[in-house]
């Protein structure tokens, strides 16, 4: 289980391994035979690109996530909302590519700072991704992860967000 | 002697005739009350194989009653990854669905997990527990009869 205030710590290997074990089983529970039937794609042992949507103000807005299991499954998998040109997040140029999520389970900011110092990062600020963990976010003790937990726990929570507290794209300015 | 003289005097024949006369009625009697035990039987059988045609009927009506006030449940626990199906009343409540739903996927109910709708975007559930399965799809809070269970997370 994840603990309060202790930073994650990567296993790359065992991070493969459980991605591995868990894609069959979220497969079966979706009803789905391959990642392609769900829209899914794995473009390497570590990542998973899922598509979302939200709509907002009746228009409907396509968004990719990029998960990261590189410490998998002891903490939840890394998430960020990332170009679907560079699959990557560079801020400032990207931040439009991110949900604005303001769900009280559920959080974006664009450029969060756990210091005044520190490098800004994206944040999905949930307690079922790794960033919520790695900028030593409060947690209370019900909300952590636990290693029965897996990667859909992530993403039915962003859903839901996306769902019910989706406030429409990031502009270029951040607004 | 008597028989002798009635012989005798012909009245025999008579005599017998009469003794005759007075058996038919009696067989005819017995036959008809045969004929009748067997038609009671025979009604008997009927009666009884119209009771089981109709205890039949009763039974396909319930069936199909069945059929059109229950629907087919689909639920998912996030957090386990596992899924159940069941039956269910479209008079039930969410809040009965949701606590038939432990019961289907065996795995406890834990304080800190919401009832919501499943698929691509699943809402909560949390503030419509009181509404039935019918309610619930006419007022549109639900599409379809797929749902989820998860834990709540922290954030924000």
């Amino acid at each position: 289980m994840a603990r309060a205030n202790e930073l994650p710590t990567q296993d790359i290997q065992a991070g493969a391994t459980a991605l591995d074990e868990d894609i069959p089983r979220i497969l079966r529970i979706m009803e789905a035979s391959s990642l392609e039937d769900l829209g899914w794609s794995r473009p390497n042992k570590l990542s998973l690109l899922v598509p979302m949507a939200g709509i907002h103000q009746g228009n409907e807005d396509h968004y990719l996530l990029r998960l990261g299991f590189q410490a998998y499954r002891k903490w939840p998998p890394s998430a960020q909302f990332v170009n679907p040109e560079t699959k990557g997040y560079v801020y400032p140029n990207d931040q439009r590519f991110v949900p604005k999520l303001t769900s009280p389970e559920c959080y974006t900011h664009i450029a969060y700072r756990p210091t005044p110092q520190a490098t800004p990062v994206q944040l999905v600020c949930c307690s079922t991704t790794l960033e919520f963990y790695e900028v030593l976010h409060h947690v209370k003790p019900e909300h952590l992860w636990r290693e029965t937990d897996t990667f859909l726990t992530t993403i039915m929570a962003i859903r839901k967000a996306l769902t019910s507290f989706y406030g429409g794209r990031f502009s270029d300015n951040g607004q | 002697m008597g028989g002798s003289l009635t012989e005798a005097s012909g009245e025999c024949t008579v005599a017998e005739n009469s003794e005759l006369d007075s058996k038919e009625p009696l067989a005819t009697a017995v036959h008809d009350l045969e004929a009748a035990e067997a038609r009671l039987a025979h009604a008997r059988a009927e009666e009884a194989a119209a009771g089981r045609d109709i205890e039949l009927a009763v039974e396909e009506i319930k069936d199909a009653e069945r059929d059109r006030d229950t629907v087919e449940v689909h639920v998912t626990h996030v957090n386990e990854v596992e899924k159940a199906s069941f039956r269910e009343k479209l008079a039930s409540t969410l809040q009965k669905v949701w606590d038939i739903s432990y019961i289907e996927l065996k795995i406890p109910h834990e304080p800190k997990d919401v009832f919501q709708t499943a698929g691509e975007h699943p809402k909560s559930l949390m503030n419509h527990l009181g509404l039935t399965l019918d309610e619930a799809r006419q007022q549109k809070v639900i599409e379809n009869f797929c749902f989820g269970i998860a834990s709540e997370t922290g954030g924000a």
